[in-house]
């Protein structure tokens, strides 16, 4: 008799299924199960939270595609998401479009202007292309004071509430469901995109750029086709964004944004999906779980009382970030995939 | 049968007492205790100006505990660092109501996370009276919005008449150097307005960055323009910059003028001799002060081991935010909600703080400020600002 393995595959297809094994797929749907009933019985900060996270998520995965999947490093991330959340606003309180076109809008825009950027940059690489992609972003943001008529420059904008067959989001909860579907939706896009032909080839222009081009991979479609796939869905988080803000401004797609995202990715892990959203979560959960255990140690230790700054929090949050480049250069994909081989594999240690 | 339904009765009463709880609940204040959220910067670039500003509130607020309370409760304030971005503003407060409870937050900090905050502001009915000088939070109504001080349209107005009416100037050149944020290019737009109503236009307008470390370009500008007038739309770090870059190119206008986030003793302390031309408006009075708010204000600071307080007009600002707030706790009694704050808030009517705002005076129609302002001199020899006219508005123009 024959015992196969639960992770033995015998061709290329069954390597890049969506979902490896049966259990896969339990703990996912019981995961959606948990995420549909939270408005239910979960606390209303902790559902913003969520909402802010269900944005990064949708954000950083745009950008793990351009930097972890295709080697592209870009800077002007917040400004494609900048593009989306103003796109929205625009179309939504302007021009009073249903929530569905202004979000397919958002990233159309995004994408147009990122094919548009993606195409002086072909030539660059590292950090020349940085540098490129950071002017994009401070050009656009003098662009978003300068141009008041239409982004209502200093002031800002407001976003008008999405409204689903007549029935207004017009809270967290509500809103949830709405980042909930549309977190899932790309996730799964970009998870079947990355098992494509458009994905390896992005993987092989990572790899090695000569190599693959000897392989037959048009770079030049492909390194544009990053960026404006990828300035695509930072447009919809951006419009995402919007919405659960009901008001933006220039000041909220700073550089530092761009950066932040950068580290999303880097924690969770460059080029792989579970990576983003793991980094996603991490940056967004990780400062509100400091300040817990920070509230927590002064009611064990009372000398503590009223010591907490939140400067703290940021030395805390650095630090974990280095700790990560050093030990984890995986990172939280990394170390979920020793646990996952460690249960597979359990009792032995290989 | 019977028995069943009597179960299934008593679970429906329980669940619609469990239900109702929250609501006859009293949000933030107990019998002894009134819970408070505050919400202003203490880290990144802008920590200075919202650590004074905060501590002022904190210290005022113990001031009143100290003195036994309000009404028998005792004040408990929450702050939450926003470091001074609007998304962090509305997930400390989306905290401070869900999970903290308070009454209201006093103050929801600049005019960005205001206006981000303002859709649960009113949802939740947190009467705050925020560092937002724009007219917009007025004009229309807004009903939990309270104003501080004059808004930054008075304040440059008030400027603009100083030049033509107090220093009888005919024909003066004017320069404005501002930030491209929205106090500056308000503040830049109200002088080209207001000079222009006297006949007059402006005869430079530059921009300087908070963020810059000199101002050459701006002041060789100035002097190639023969700017004998400069107004400054900036606050206080690039005011300092460019107060020192004008004595390095020994450039001396006539005076230069500025709004107040940058009049505080700290420009003077900083610039020495530079400062001498500057004059400056603001809506609270000066830390050297004899009236008795300011007086207070000091004795708070001195009691609470004040002793390094950077900005001190910020300082000033937080504790009369919190006396306005004191005094309504008061008026509003023992059945303190968010409405009867509000409505407590809207009984004052010419108020005296003893000198740290002008009279304040809100009405259930109108929270907008009485638009007063007073301007101040930097007396280089002390070290600070003093008080060179009293309180005033903006001429009424024809």
């Amino acid at each position: 008799m024959v015992i196969r393995s639960k992770t033995f595959r015998e061709s290329y297809y069954e390597d890049i299924k969506l979902f490896q094994t049966v259990w896969i797929r339990v703990w996912i749907f019981l995961f959606l199960i948990l995420l549909a009933t939270l408005p239910l019985w979960g606390n209303p900060y902790v559902i913003y939270l969520i909402n802010l996270s269900c944005i990064a998520v949708v954000a950083a995965l745009g950008l793990n595609l351009l930097i972890g999947y295709t080697g592209q490093i870009s800077l002007a991330h917040a400004a494609f998401i900048a593009i989306g959340a103003y796109t929205t606003a625009i179309l939504s309180s302007k021009v009073g479009l249903p929530f569905w076109a202004c979000l397919f809008a958002s990233g159309g825009v995004a994408a147009a202007i990122g094919f548009g950027l993606g195409i002086p940059c072909l030539r660059l690489k590292g950090l020349y292309l940085a540098m490129a992609t950071m002017s994009f972003g401070v050009v656009l943001e003098n662009v978003l004071i300068t141009w008041d008529k239409l982004t209502g420059g200093v002031r800002g904008i407001n976003v008008a509430k999405i409204s689903l067959f007549g029935y207004p989001l017009d809270s967290d909860s509500k809103i949830y469901y709405f980042l909930l579907v549309i977190t899932v939706l790309v996730i799964l896009g970009i998870k079947n995109l990355v098992r494509t032909r458009v994905g390896r080839a992005f993987i092989a222009i990572r790899d090695r750029d000569i190599a693959a081009e000897v392989m037959g991979v048009n770079i030049t479609a492909y390194k544009v086709m990053a960026f404006t796939i990828s300035s695509f869905v930072a447009g919809i988080a951006g419009g995402m964004y919007g919405y659960t803000m009901g008001y933006i401004h220039p000041e909220h797609f700073t550089l530092l944004l761009s950066i932040q995202y950068l580290a999303m990715i880097i924690v969770g892990g460059l080029g792989t999906i579970l990576g983003s959203i793991f980094g996603a979560v991490f940056i967004i959960l990780v400062p509100e779980l400091i300040k817990g255990i920070a509230r927590f140690s002064e009611l064990l230790i009372p000398a503590l009382k009223g010591k907490y700054n939140e400067e703290w929090n940021i030395a805390a949050f650095g630090l974990l970030i280095m700790i990560f480049l050093i030990f984890e250069a995986g990172g939280l994909h990394g170390i979920w995939g020793r646990i996952k081989t460690s249960f597979k594999n359990w009792p032995y240690t290989y | 049968m019977k028995r069943r339904g009597m179960w299934m009765g008593l679970l429906v009463f329980s669940l619609v007492c469990l239900l109702a709880i929250p609501c006859l609940a009293q949000r933030g204040v107990t019998k002894d205790t009134i819970k408070l959220g505050l919400i202003l910067v203490k880290t990144g670039p802008v920590a200075a100006l919202g650590l004074p500003n905060g501590n002022g509130m904190v210290d005022y607020l113990q001031y009143l505990n100290d003195q036994g309370g309000v009404a028998g409760r005792k004040i408990e304030v929450i702050w939450e660092d926003d470091s001074f971005e609007a998304p962090k503003s509305v997930a400390a407060l989306k905290k401070l109501i869900s999970r903290d409870n308070v009454l209201t937050v006093i103050t929801t900090g600049g005019s960005q996370q205001t206006m981000a905050n303002l859709e649960n502001i009113n949802q939740y009915k947190l009467p705050n009276i925020p560092n937002a000088l724009m007219k917009e939070f007025y004009d229309p109504f807004q009903p939990y919005i309270f104003a501080m001080g004059a808004t930054y349209e008075a304040q440059y107005e008030t400027i603009v008449d100083y030049i033509f009416n107090d220093l009888k100037e005919k024909n003066p050149r004017i320069g404005v150097v501002y930030e491209k944020k929205e106090y500056g290019i308000k503040s830049m737009e109200a002088v080209r307005k207001r000079a222009k109503a006297y006949g007059v236009d402006l005869v430079s307008e530059l921009v300087l960055p908070t963020g810059a470390v000199d101002a050459s370009s701006q002041v060789l500008g100035f002097m190639n323009d023969k700017v004998d007038y400069v107004v400054t739309c900036l606050l206080l770090p690039p005011t300092i910059t460019f107060v020192k870059t004008a004595e390095k190119y020994n450039y001396w206008p006539k005076h230069i003028f500025g709004f107040n986030w940058a009049t505080d003793d700290m420009l003077v302390k900083a610039c020495g001799g530079a400062a001498k031309n500057y004059i400056g408006v603001n809506f609270v009075g000066a830390w050297g002060d004899d009236s008795p708010g300011i007086k207070l204000a000091r004795e708070i600071a001195q009691k609470y081991n004040r002793t390094d307080i950077s900005l001190t007009s910020l300082y000033i600002n937080g504790v009369g935010v919190s006396w306005l707030f004191g005094e309504a706790f008061k008026r509003a009694g023992k059945d303190l909600t968010p409405d009867s704050l509000k409505a407590a808030l809207e009984t004052l009517r010419e108020y005296s703080t003893g000198g740290v705002f002008p009279p304040v005076t809100y009405t259930s129609k109108s929270h907008a400020p009485g638009e007063m302002v007073k301007f101040f001199k930097a007396d280089v020899a002390n070290k600070r600002l003093v008080a060179i006219t009293d309180w005033r508005k903006p001429k009424e123009m024809k």
